[in-house]
């Protein structure tokens, strides 16, 4: 990773024209060859950058320093470099990838372990209850016994309502659980989502993911 | 093809085939059927879901060798529900006629080329005696779990032990283990992991046969096993993975050690489980001489009881899972079990106060 700090213009030309004044930037310079060009403010989106593979030439003239950036697609980013205030580069070696907090097996998980507690009287069947067209993340209970098939996403869109039904629609076709009732749960519902579901009958659940993770579980576990 | 057996001999042999049948066959819908081979006066079954594959024989008297497939939970429902004696069936084109007393009943066949070919494990054959192994199997493989999102605990970890065999099984929860000093199965260092649905379905098969013969191969197992009308042979493929390490959970000392009539505890657990609703756990306080048993349920009431006992440690309540107590007293043997604590949230050991080769490590439920 190479980090400069300079008092920079860039121009972009590609898709649409760009132009970024001078003034004191970021330059990121990533080991792949993904160039973003930072302002000091923002959270993570660069002014402007190119995604590798790119093609960076280093061309001084008249005391000035121009980087030719080109990739593949014919896309060009000129960055004039005025003066040059840091320019530090650090090997960071392989990156052990990004674990997210509250995937979708995780809440699976712990809505599996905590089905009691979120849902009043209902009991879990299995985890991973199979159908022919794959395995339905839930198969619970409830209190009349009825059988229910729960869908869990983080964010919850039209695609993982139309996922579960198509699951109930083989639930319903076996004889010893008919008939199955849907609950679709996640982090946050879309509007969209939330109104087709509940026109064929669904049952939309938001899980608070923190709320879960404090339910303490009387269970202890080996592993 | 067309065979005639009687009933009693056929309808066993071809339930035991059929619990291996899948019930939905998914992609391979053959899969719902069950194989059968006439030949040479012996008629052969066989059922899978590719995973586990069973295949029981039984003596028949062929009239006419050949093979074919039925849909098994029909076939296995009609010949049971003969009159005993005589059953006779003749397959011809896509239609299997079953004939039995004054019944008559004629069945589709499935496609007998769309039935996959099963082959054998080409590992050497190795001969274990059943009494050991059923025993080993009935103490172990209930502790395996049921969950088949992590696949690695449905199975038994069978691993080489000084010389003998080991059977392993956890569901995370409690975890059995049992060494047969007697079964040399795998080499030194080997270990595999079979399904514990696999073993479950071997257990019911052993009976009173005096020999399994085992055979390995490098994705498979096969267990072969005479009977007295015929044969089984289970076959599994092995589960991939690493098994988690369970011995580093085993300490080698505990402060508090309670010995304890197996069967008197037993009883008494059974008793005051009456209390422990759902996921009620039962709770032990461990005194000097005695132990008392309690299970609360909010709402329904409570149940104590009082066990004559042996105790040397600091005083102690410890809560389980009540039946995971109840199968790991079921499983231990001999008249007297040794209960070793450290403190109320960490593993438990049950054994046999004879010392022996089983296992049982439980993990305490926690309450307030």
């Amino acid at each position: 990773m190479r980090l400069v700090i300079a008092n920079c213009t860039v121009d972009y030309s590609g898709r649409l024209d760009a132009h970024l004044p001078q003034a004191i930037r970021l330059i990121m310079v990533k080991a792949d060859g993904c160039i973003a060009i930072h302002a000091d403010g923002g959270a993570y989106k660069p002014l402007n950058w190119m995604n590798a593979p790119n093609n960076v030439r280093e061309l001084e003239e008249e005391d000035e320093l121009t980087w030719i950036v080109t990739n593949p697609k014919g896309e060009q980013l000129t960055i004039q470099i005025h003066e040059i205030l840091s320019d530090v580069a650090h090997d960071m070696g392989s990156d052990p990838g990004l674990e997210k907090d509250g995937v979708e097996a995780h809440l699976q998980e712990l809505l599996a372990a905590n089905i009691g507690d979120v849902c009043a009287g209902m009991v879990l069947v299995r985890r991973e209850y199979p159908t022919d067209i794959g395995p339905v993340d839930l198969l619970c209970r409830d209190s009349n016994d009825a059988a229910v098939a729960i869908e869990i996403k983080r964010r919850g869109e039209i695609d993982g309502v139309e996922q579960l039904s198509r699951y109930l629609d083989y639930l319903n076709r076996d004889g010893n659980l008919r008939p199955v009732s849907g609950i679709f749960a996640a982090q946050e519902i879309k509007p969209q989502a939330r109104v087709l579901a509940e026109d064929r009958g669904i049952e939309c659940l938001v899980l608070n993911y923190d709320e879960l993770r404090g339910i303490e579980s009387n269970e202890l576990k080996l592993f | 093809m067309k065979f005639r057996c009687e009933r009693d001999a056929l309808v066993e042999q071809l339930s035991t085939a059929s619990r291996a049948v899948s019930s939905r066959g998914g992609a391979l819908p053959v899969l719902t059927g069950i194989h059968l081979k006439a030949h040479k006066e012996t008629l052969t079954m066989t059922g899978s879901d590719l995973e586990i594959t069973v295949r029981a024989s039984v003596a028949v008297d062929v009239k006419e060798s050949g093979e074919a497939v039925l849909p098994s939970r029909i076939v296995v429902d009609i010949i049971r529900s003969l009159d005993s004696g005589a059953v006779e069936v003749e397959v011809s084109g896509e239609e299997a006629k079953i004939s039995g007393g004054r019944s008559q009943f004629s069945v589709r066949t499935l496609p007998v080329d769309d039935f996959p070919a099963l082959s054998d494990p080409s590992g050497d054959q190795v001969t274990v005696a059943t009494a050991d192994l059923a025993a080993g199997l009935k103490q172990v493989v209930r502790a395996a779990s049921g969950d088949d999102a992590r696949p690695i605990l449905t199975g038994v970890l069978m691993s080489a032990e000084d010389g003998g065999l080991r059977l392993v099984a956890t569901d995370s929860y409690r975890l059995a283990v049992r060494d047969l000093p007697e079964a040399t199965v795998l080499s030194e260092g080997q270990k595999v992991l079979v399904p514990s649905r696999a073993l479950d379905e071997l257990s019911r098969v052993l009976g009173d046969s005096e020999e399994v013969n085992v055979r390995l191969g490098e994705r498979e197992v096969s267990f072969d096993v005479s009977i007295e009308d015929g044969a089984v042979q289970v076959t599994t493929r092995l589960i991939e993975g690493e098994f988690p390490n369970y011995r580093q959970l085993i300490p080698s000392s505990y402060p508090n050690q309670l010995t304890i009539g197996r069967e008197p505890l037993l009883e008494a657990v059974r008793r005051v489980k009456l209390m422990a609703r759902d996921t009620t756990p039962l709770r032990i306080t461990q005194k000097s001489d005695s132990v008392e048993l309690m299970a609360v349920t909010q709402d329904v009431g409570q149940a104590h009881e009082e066990v004559d006992a042996q105790y040397s440690g600091d005083e102690l309540t410890v809560a389980f899972n009540p039946d995971y107590l109840i199968q790991g007293l079921e499983a231990a043997p001999g008249d007297e079990v040794i209960l070793e604590t450290l403190d109320a949230l960490k593993p438990a050991v049950l054994r046999s106060s004879e010392g022996g080769d089983f296992l049982y490590l439980l993990m305490p439920v926690r309450v307030s």
